[in-house]
């Protein structure tokens, strides 16, 4: 008889144990997000931070109770930049129930965008590749794109180039159309009235040396070198630059040349990579960044420590580039909770086309407000200009909008 | 051969014919029959993901390659890594016609069965023409040919812009019988499709090597000067390899596009080239069941490795990466170990499943 007793107890208290638990899922909605990124591979040395940031936004919405006693649920896989791998993560992501995707790469996004757009599903990639936005009317830029932010870089020469007649420029890009694209819209601007002379066009390869490349753009009078690519490449032209006495310390200093860039071409991992030889380099981004003092670093860094992130990570703009893309996402949530509405694939589309005027986002880590609207797809459309300063990126002015580029 | 063609416990064998049979006895025909019904029928039974119906499409259009590598590499000895680039001419067929006439041209959606086999034609014709070096080249140096044209390949895709300069191609939805195939039936109608093709390209690598250019490509392969001896052409052999290589690997390309609804370049890299080759070693070179059996365990490996490093990431420590590692590290070493215990690939297993089946019930 005992022996029973303490086996209706023990039933009794499992049972009890097993509703303690469970309570909290069924209290609150569970919301099905999905990333599909670089982790290893090519460009993972932006994709790991940037799923990081992804990560510990999500991280944080949930423990701080942002959506109230709903959650998120967002799993990141690794696509290792393989479109076919990422078209496979997408569609597992649907088949759990997926209301909003994170993705990365160009090139999977343009393939996947005719499926975005049959699915009806809001997408915030990490590539802010311009064709994008007309690829499927369902994918958002969270900030300017590249495009943007080499003619940003462009005008600032045009505006600001001290030398006597127009100012020559040397433009130097990825060999694909991740560099072409915004050279493209570069001339367009030029034939909108942008005054600049480009002189060269280079596309480059894998040199180590790029000496000779130098000279020649110094004999034909180049001034300023306005760089479309990732970081290494631009890495390596400065070193050459610096050993040969030929990189500006200031924007537009005499006899020298002034190298400047978009977006991928900058931050912490190029002052890593060039060393002493990134100092004066300029470039553009709608970012904040960790070294400029303001509430964003603190807060940037404070999530980075709340969930033990080393150095190298909380100060990365790409960190904080995933922070924002998970942000908008639990933004357009709680907003379409707000109204009372379900929420859905289309109601976060809605509310996201509705995210402008009085109801735009303000995210601590870009420089301006984010905006979208049924035919505005670009978030934040300032753009700042940077210039490496002892060791750091520095703020140079006030932030931006383009005028020869809408 | 035995007077019971439903029960062959030995080799019985009395002339050439019956060696050549596709199928030994009844009970390896009846056998082959209801694998490819089961092949058929389970997706009506069962209902399967996207995600799920995505990875065998995939394994599919990989063994339609595979086919032709191992024709080229496993059957002919001759090494090609640029296998991935013929894939691609066959893609970049299909989707650079797309991107000239249209993404939901008649001819690009209506005709896509023409398509595809217009696909495996370019493939046949890039295969034939690199091929010509095979007529002066041998191992590693041949090695080197195809690899060029790799780069070739990937060079031309990514400067040219009428390939959208490597940036993805889209291609409409195909149409069938009673209308557009819909998102809904997309991975469905492709599974069945590619599956077809799969079993008829299948078949006919099974009867080439029946014939006697097949027999030539074993020949020239154990010995060209031999085979030159016995009056064929070791070169002209080795380029027509190279073209039905290029064939398979056109048709795998097409099917490619349209299951994945475009074309873009980095699905026809060097590191594909790789795959493949891994592919046709693992699953056993110069075999027809090792073409089946590698790519179904290099996917079926690559994604075990992506749940390993998933769940890994679940407790190893985040600052190393340890996670991420573990997936090219172990996939990696499954090869190697793989290459130094079963050099002979799987397809060995599968030989060894049959002989040990076969004897029954007289095993000894």
């Amino acid at each position: 008889m005992k022996r029973n007793s303490f086996g209706y107890l023990v039933v009794v208290m499992t049972v009890a144990a097993g509703l303690a638990f469970s309570a909290p899922a069924v209290a609150g909605e569970t919301y099905q997000l999905g990333m599909s990124l670089a982790i290893t591979g090519p460009t993972s040395d932006a994709g790991n931070p940037y799923s990081k940031g992804v990560e510990d936004y999500i991280n944080f919405a949930n423990d701080t109770r942002i959506l109230g006693d709903a959650k998120i649920d967002c799993p990141i896989r690794d696509d290792m930049y393989e479109t076919a791998v990422t078209k496979r993560n997408f569609e597992d992501f649907l088949d759990q129930g997926m209301i909003f995707f994170l993705s990365y790469a160009t090139g999977a996004n343009q393939a996947l965008a005719p499926d975005f757009t049959e699915v009806q599903i809001p997408v915030i990639p990490a590539s802010m590749d311009s064709s994008l936005m007309k690829a499927s009317p369902y994918i958002f830029l969270p900030i300017a794109s590249y495009s943007h932010q080499y003619v940003g870089v462009a005008e600032y020469v045009a505006t600001h180039h001290k030398g006597q007649g127009t100012a020559k420029v040397a433009a130097f890009i990825h060999p694909s159309a991740f560099g072409r694209a915004p050279l493209a819209d570069f001339k367009a601007a030029q034939a909108a009235g942008m005054k600049l002379d480009l002189v060269e066009v280079v596309e480059h390869g894998t040199d180590l040396d790029n000496s000779a490349l130098l000279q020649r753009l110094a004999s034909k009078g180049v001034q300023y070198v306005l760089c479309q690519t990732v970081q290494s490449p631009v890495a390596t032209l400065l070193n050459d630059a610096q050993r040969l006495g030929m990189a500006a310390k200031t924007f537009g200093e005499p006899g020298k040349i002034t190298f400047m860039g978009a977006h991928y071409t900058g931050g912490n991992d190029l002052i890593a990579l060039a060393g002493t030889a990134a100092e004066g380099f300029h470039w553009t981004t709608s970012y904040r960044v960790t070294s400029e003092e303001g509430p964003w670093t603190d807060w940037q860094l404070a999530m980075a420590k709340k969930y033990a992130r080393d150095d190298k990570t909380a100060n990365s703009h790409n960190y904080a580039c995933g922070m924002m893309a998970a942000q908008i996402a639990v933004e357009a949530i709680r907003r379409t909770r707000e109204a009372g509405k379900e929420v859905t694939r289309a109601t976060l589309y809605d509310t996201l086309n509705q995210m402008n005027g009085d109801k735009a986002f303000e995210s601590l880590l870009a420089v301006g407000r984010m905006t979208y609207s049924a035919t505005d797809r670009m978030g934040v459309d300032r753009v700042q200009l940077y210039v490496v300063k002892d060791g750091v990126f520095r703020a140079v002015g006030e932030p931006f909008r383009l005028k020869y580029m809408k | 051969m035995s007077a019971n063609r439903f029960l062959a416990t030995g080799n019985f064998f009395t002339d050439y014919r019956q060696e050549q049979r596709i199928f030994r006895t009844h009970l390896d025909r009846g056998m082959f029959v209801v694998f490819l019904a089961c092949l058929f029928a389970w997706p009506l039974f069962f209902e399967a993901s996207n995600r799920t119906m995505l990875v065998i499409n995939n394994i599919l259009i990989a063994v339609v390659a595979v086919y032709g590598l191992n024709l080229v590499t496993g059957f002919a000895g001759l090494i090609s890594i640029g296998h991935a680039a013929f894939v691609g001419v066959g893609a970049y067929t299909v989707a650079g016609l797309a991107r000239a006439i249209g993404a939901t041209h008649p001819l690009i959606v209506h005709w896509w069965p023409l398509m595809i086999l217009a696909a495996g034609g370019m493939g046949a014709v890039f295969g034939a023409f690199v091929g010509l070096p095979a007529m002066r080249l041998k191992h590693l140096y041949l090695a080197i040919a195809t690899l060029s044209f790799q780069m070739i390949f990937t060079w031309t895709i990514k400067f040219m812009p009428t390939f959208n300069q490597g940036q993805m191609i889209p291609v409409g939805r195909v149409s069938w019988i009673g209308g557009t195939v819909g998102r809904n039936n997309h991975y469905f109608f492709w599974y069945y499709m590619i599956l077809v093709v799969a079993v008829i390209c299948g078949l006919a690598v099974r009867n080439l090597l029946r014939s006697r250019y097949g027999r030539c490509l074993v020949a020239v392969r154990d010995n060209d000067r031999a085979a030159d001896a016995m009056g064929m052409h070791p070169g002209l052999t080795k380029v027509y390899a190279f073209t039905l290589a290029g064939f398979f690997a056109g048709v795998a390309g097409a099917l490619h596009t349209y299951m994945f609804r475009g074309a873009g370049f980095e699905s026809f890299t060097l590191h594909h080239s790789i795959t493949y080759l891994a592919m046709a070693i693992v699953g056993g070179l110069g075999t027809l069941p090792g073409s089946l059996l590698g790519p179904a365990a290099i996917y079926t490996l690559e994604l075990q490795m992506e749940h390993l490093s998933e769940w890994s990431g679940t407790f190893l420590p985040d600052s190393f990466n340890l996670a991420t590692a573990l997936r090219p590290l172990g996939f990696g070493l499954v090869i190697v170990l793989f290459l130094m215990f079963e050099p002979r690939g799987m397809a060995n297993w599968w030989r060894i499943c049959r002989s040990y089946v076969k004897l029954w019930p007289f095993r000894y």
